[in-house]
């Protein structure tokens, strides 16, 4: 199939060769994977703020005149558009299935909603109300900002023995172990307890510095502390 | 400049305040509070729909929101205006209620049913048809009909439908007024005499549930017979109504043959009360689409649903669509969810759910789900 779609996507571009067309200009979305765009091709800008920024610091007429990538399905401006969450479902996402990850990450976040809700209604004073926190996207950056690690270990041989080196770790890693661990504590569950209920659970749990995905963090770091007289393995 | 500000001010405010009215009443509401919500009285809504009326989607709404408001629209007033000014005298009108997945068809018809019990209507409510023909859970008990030959019973459904018909009309029925016309013989030593009141024989149906769906047979026609007898008033609201006309249901015979829904006990009393054979009352059906397999599912029209053969037993009926939101209805409704935390958000997300969601209600709530 594979092969096939190239061969096409190659027929049709020496067609537009001939016709005096760039071929580059074409959203020819027939490619497979990143590279079926140059290197000089500009990610789209496509949130209408960032766009205004852009205006605003007159950068906008030189991107104008630069080959622009097409913008991914999920890639839109709308109002309730959030990348953690994008990224969220595509590490939810089994086999491209991703209209099953949405509704299953919308459908947890329905819960937690439903559960902060209830708790909204339950609380006696003003002030308690004022503390929880309602909006399910809120919870959700606040538990992954819970859950990620600030350090990690490194296996390096010396001697002929593997060394467990605590190292610093970088922004993107700590983001995917944290979801990675969320994900991994979900479904550590129940065959009977779905997806979106377990999550739920998990969400809230992290968002408020307890539970299993909390518990596995503070393990790492108590890990790389007590291998602290290894570190100068990394450089030595 | 302040006085700019303050127009816009007092034009929020009272934007933000126009979604909800006191009127709780269906048989004092009009016009003017058309696209508001109304919350429903707690003992009412637990009298009413206790066993089933309200959609478990909404049910699950009423938990969160901590009350059970409906919306107040046009057909359902139109109905009301059209049920105060019949004459009773005449043969029952009927009223069919079709539209689109998720308009609002079941909580219209719960509307009415409010309306029906504040104005003192007696009430034969089936929650949703599909649950007695469609579906299957693992204790449903189906056996053949002890007294008529060739018919299925559903005995456990039959003896939890007269139960929602006496918690919906216990104040009537406690009254006594109404009294069954000759003597029932269920058997040797069982029988129901002439002249006990209707709540004996309701009884009688959920004590012995083997007699359920006889007791249900011949209560909907001591019912015509006391409607017609101007004892009482009756209100029959039957929720999936085309659910009795799809060729086969899904229910089997012992002998796993299958069955038409002609051939289960309860359809023909509901058959027979849906005629308008009788006077001093109304009927209101809904046809839906989910009430039937995919297969019947490309339209909504009740022509369609209904079959020929619907059609010209229901006929002639008066058919009320039920729409999609209007501009009206769709900013009070999301000023409701924003007063009951389930939307929040900048003010454009307004615009963009009433695109996504194309103004159905359904639509709407689930696409405010994960915001």
């Amino acid at each position: 199939m594979n092969s096939i779609r190239y061969k096409l996507s190659g027929v049709t571009c020496s067609v537009l060769q001939a016709a005096n067309f760039r071929p580059a200009y074409i959203q020819c979305r027939l490619y497979s994977g990143p590279t079926s765009f140059p290197d000089f091709f500009k990610n789209p800008i496509f949130r209408k703020e960032e766009q205004a920024k852009l205006i605003e610091i007159n950068e906008l007429s030189k991107l104008a005149i630069s080959p622009v990538k097409p913008p991914g399905v999920s890639e839109t401006s709308s109002v309730y558009y959030d990348p953690l969450v994008n990224k969220l479902i595509n590490h939810v996402m089994k086999m491209g299935k991703k209209q099953l990850a949405r509704e299953l990450v919308e459908k947890a976040f329905e819960n937690v909603k439903r559960i902060q809700i209830e708790r909204y209604h339950l609380a006696s004073s003003a002030e308690a109300k004022a503390k929880i926190i309602l909006n399910p996207k809120d919870i959700l950056h606040q538990a992954i900002e819970n859950c990620r690690p600030l350090l990690q270990l490194l296996p390096i041989k010396r001697g002929g023995i593997v060394y467990q080196v605590p190292a610093p770790i970088t922004e993107k890693r700590s983001l995917f172990l944290a979801i990675k661990w969320l994900l991994d504590a979900t479904n550590d569950k129940e065959r009977t307890i779905h997806f979106p209920q377990q999550f739920a659970w998990e969400l809230l749990d992290a968002a408020n510095n307890t539970g299993k995905v909390v518990k596995r963090k503070q393990d790492l770091h108590r890990q790389c502390e007590a291998n602290r007289a290894y570190a100068h393995y990394r450089w030595q | 400049m302040l006085s700019r500000n303050i127009r816009l001010l007092s034009r929020r405010y009272s934007q933000a305040v126009t979604f909800r009215t006191t009127e709780s009443s269906p048989t004092q509401q009009n016009e003017n509070q058309v696209g508001l919500f109304y919350t429903m009285n707690n003992d009412v809504c637990k009298q009413l729909f206790a066993h089933g009326g309200l959609p478990k989607s909404f049910m699950k709404q009423t938990k969160t929101f901590t009350e059970t408001a409906l919306m107040v629209r046009l057909p359902a007033l139109d109905i009301i205006d059209c049920i105060k000014v019949t004459d009773l005298n005449k043969p029952v009108v009927r009223y069919v209620l079709y539209g689109e997945k998720g308009a609002g068809k079941s909580l219209t018809l719960a509307h009415l049913l409010h309306f029906a019990h504040e104005d003192g209507f007696l009430i034969v409510h089936i929650p949703w048809v599909s649950d007695w023909l469609r579906r299957l859970p693992r204790d449903k008990e189906m056996s053949n009909s002890q007294s008529r030959e060739g018919f299925v019973d559903i005995p456990l459904d039959a003896a939890a439908w007269l139960l929602h018909f006496k918690m919906q009309n216990q104040v009537l029925l406690k009254t006594g007024d109404l009294k069954t016309s000759k003597e029932y013989v269920w058997s040797k030593r069982e029988s129901t005499p002439a002249g006990a009141p209707l709540a004996e024989l309701v009884e009688h149906g959920i004590a012995r549930v083997k007699y359920a769906c006889d007791v249900i047979d011949v209560l909907l026609k001591e019912i015509k017979l006391l409607s017609n007898a101007k004892k009482c008033k009756t209100f029959v609201a039957i929720d999936g109504f085309n659910s009795f006309f799809y060729p086969l249901t899904r229910l089997s015979t012992p002998t796993k043959k299958k069955v038409a829904p002609e051939e289960v006990s309860l359809t023909a009393p509901f058959m027979e009360i849906t005629k308008n054979d009788w006077t001093n009352g109304a009927i209101v059906v809904t046809t839906d689409q989910l009430a039937v397999p995919e297969d019947r599912q490309e339209n909504y029209l009740p022509k369609y649903l209904l079959y020929q053969k619907g059609f010209e037993h229901l006929d002639p009926f008066v058919p009320m669509e039920i729409g999609r939101y209007t501009e009206r209805e769709f900013l009070s409704c999301a000023s409701y969810y924003r007063d009951r935390l389930w939307l929040r958000g900048p003010p454009e997300l307004e615009s963009e759910l009433k695109l996504a969601s194309a103004c159905n209600p359904y639509n709407f709530m689930e696409l405010c789900a994960p915001l």
